[in-house]
């Protein structure tokens, strides 16, 4: 019983941010079709645009989470305007689409090292008091993190399923055509869904910053496991990729509790969403409507 | 041997780039011609390259170079096409995205047994004892020899693509890219194409990191970040996906431009070499696939002269 309390407990707390970041990426992927490899570099620009402002202006952590998370959309709003818009009006395919994705991903990787520098960063915060949940020690962070993500994870699932403007977003994703004719514009549309999924990825980033430090390799580090989370929950909407988030996260911690070691939790974890993609043989038509 | 004339980081820089044709080359079957998007090019080589070190390493051999290398080599390289074959078979019939969360799982789970097997590969801490199975005098010699040895292997890959597009192997493979269920459904054995072609390309990657790991003499998991798959995918989308020159003249172009040049002939503060150069190399790699991409999708050879086919799969 206590092995179970200590993986739900330090798994949900732990990996909140991987649902966060699975529901951006999933958006992104469900209603345009893209699997956007750069995204992992919207979670490390969180991080980064939140570590500096809160070490520039001596900022409260949760006083920058909205402009880590502005920046962020801001960023994802920028790269689809000028790289992947470009590319889906020059008639790109989808694996080139992959490709670029990748590009972007390593050179914002790689160009942060010239504006933040080459050390790893960290967020000037007091240090974390110690709160019993269930009795398992977490850090207020964590557990802060945990009620922001559930929060936010809650107004994205409302904003898309129940909002006039998410209504949209679901109509733009199915029929692009019938979409434009009933009236909705096409551009704006699209360009809020990168805005959303940036601003996910950036907040995400800025918890898991605070959670330990803010390095280049930060979001790449998380990518294989938000992408293995989308693609498998995401069939059954966001509220599959959120089922499959939280489940990921409290294997994750089960798993390491019991190897005593995290890499084993994630190849575990690697080798069985491989598995399940293998079975369910996803051979869907390719569609790239960006 | 005098090699006087030859600069030792030279001799480095050549065998990188001539490394990196090589895997580029392999790519090129499987993204160029079977349109199979390998993003763990790194994982099949690094796997052959540690197969390799452990073999070599840790077993008690009763005889003396060069079979230790042989053998060594050969598990190596067999390791990395039975990986192959698995990846190959878990990837065969899945789109896009369940290739990239294949092959990018793949490079994952081989960094990280690299990692935590600390008594086989050493860890994060790495592991010597690697060396050239032979010894001619200088190190430097030694690796001079072993850079001609590795375009010799590299040269016969050259050749054996180069037949592939010439054989009605090399067709289905152009077939599977360009509509596998149409050749699936003319009765074309599509499935066992990629299965094999991942298998075969995998165990020369395989081949291709155990010869790097002699080359370097230390397994380091360093090594098995995404820099090597870039490289391989930078080289050849900038030469051209369709072309089996591409890589060829793609790695030559790019790595050759920070490996050789920029290393070698520009004179720059010396501290710059150890992180600026590196970090602006990788930045500029991933402008050069935006731009290709966006601007010349064929890359610098454009499509293939006989085959317009080539040209609509990869959108000229």
């Amino acid at each position: 019983m206590e092995f179970i309390t200590q993986s739900l407990v330090i798994g949900l707390t732990e990996h909140a941010p991987l649902v966060l970041a699975a529901i951006g990426f999933a958006l992104l992927y469900r209603l345009t079709g893209l699997i956007n490899v750069a995204y992992s570099e919207t979670i490390t620009l969180g991080a980064y645009f939140g570590m500096w402002a809160n070490t520039t202006f001596d900022l409260n952590f949760y006083a920058v989470l909205p402009a880590a998370g502005l920046m962020a959309g801001l960023v994802s709003v920028a790269s689809y305007l000028l790289v992947f818009r470009p590319a889906r009006q020059r008639g790109v395919g989808v694996l080139e689409l992959i490709i670029i994705s990748f590009g972007l991903s390593i050179f914002l990787q790689h160009g942060l090292q010239f504006i933040f520098g080459y050390p790893v960063r960290f967020y000037d915060v007091p240090p974390p008091d110690t709160i019993l949940v269930l009795g398992v020690g977490v850090s207020s962070f964590r557990l802060l993190a945990l009620v922001s993500v559930a929060v936010l994870a809650l107004l994205l699932y409302l904003f898309i399923q129940r909002s006039n403007l998410g209504l949209k977003i679901r109509a733009l994703a199915s029929d692009e055509g019938l979409a434009q004719v009933s009236g909705i514009r096409p551009l704006v549309v699209t360009v809020l869904i990168w805005f959303i999924a940036g601003v996910a990825g950036g907040l995400a980033g800025a918890f898991y910053g605070v959670g330990s430090n803010v390095a280049p390799l930060l979001g790449w580090r998380q990518f294989l496991m938000i992408l293995m989370v989308a693609l498998v929950g995401g069939s059954w909407g966001l509220g599959g990729v959120i089922l499959v988030g939280v489940g990921t996260s409290v294997a994750l911690a089960a798993m390491a509790l019991s190897f005593n070691q995290v890499l084993y939790a994630q190849l575990v974890l690697i080798a069985a969403f491989v598995v399940v993609l293998k079975v369910r043989g996803r051979q869907a038509p390719e569609t790239a409507k960006v | 041997m005098n090699l006087d004339w030859l600069d030792a980081f030279l001799i480095t820089g050549l065998f990188e780039v001539v490394m990196v044709i090589g895997l580029g080359l392999l790519l090129h079957l499987q993204l160029g011609l079977a349109r199979i998007a390998n993003f763990g090019v790194v994982g099949f080589w690094g796997i052959g390259m540690y197969a390799f070190g452990v073999m070599y390493v840790h077993v008690d051999w009763p005889f003396g170079e060069p079979w230790q290398f042989l053998v060594s080599a050969a598990f190596g390289t067999l390791v990395a096409g039975l990986s192959g074959l698995l990846v190959g078979w878990l990837i065969a019939d899945l789109d896009t995205d369940g290739v990239l969360v294949g092959t990018l799982g793949f490079a994952a789970a081989v960094l990280i047994l690299a990692t935590t097997e600390d008594d086989l590969t050493g860890g994060a801490r790495g592991r010597g004892g690697l060396g050239f199975p032979y010894d001619i005098g200088s190190v430097k010699d030694n690796e001079f020899v072993w850079l001609v040895i590795v375009t010799i292997v590299v040269a016969a890959i050259l050749f054996y693509v180069w037949r592939v597009h010439r054989s009605p192997y090399g067709r289905l493979l152009i077939a599977v890219g360009g509509n596998d269920p149409l050749a699936r459904s003319l009765g074309k054995p599509t499935f066992r194409a990629k299965i094999w072609l991942f298998a075969l390309s995998s165990a020369a990657m395989g081949l291709l990191g155990a010869m790097y790991g002699v080359m370097v003499r230390f397994l380091d998991p360093n090594n098995l970040g995404v820099d090597v798959t870039l490289a391989a995918m930078v080289g050849l989308v900038l030469g051209g996906t369709a072309r089996v020159w591409g890589a060829v003249v793609g790695v030559i172009l790019s790595v050759g431009l920070f490996d050789v040049v920029i290393q070698n002939y520009v004179p720059l503060p010396r501290e710059w070499y150890t992180q600026a150069i590196p970090v602006l190399r990788e930045a500029i790699f991933g402008v050069v696939l935006i731009v290709v991409l966006l601007l010349r999708p064929l890359g610098v050879l454009g499509d293939m002269r006989r085959d317009q086919l080539m040209r609509r799969l990869h959108g000229g």
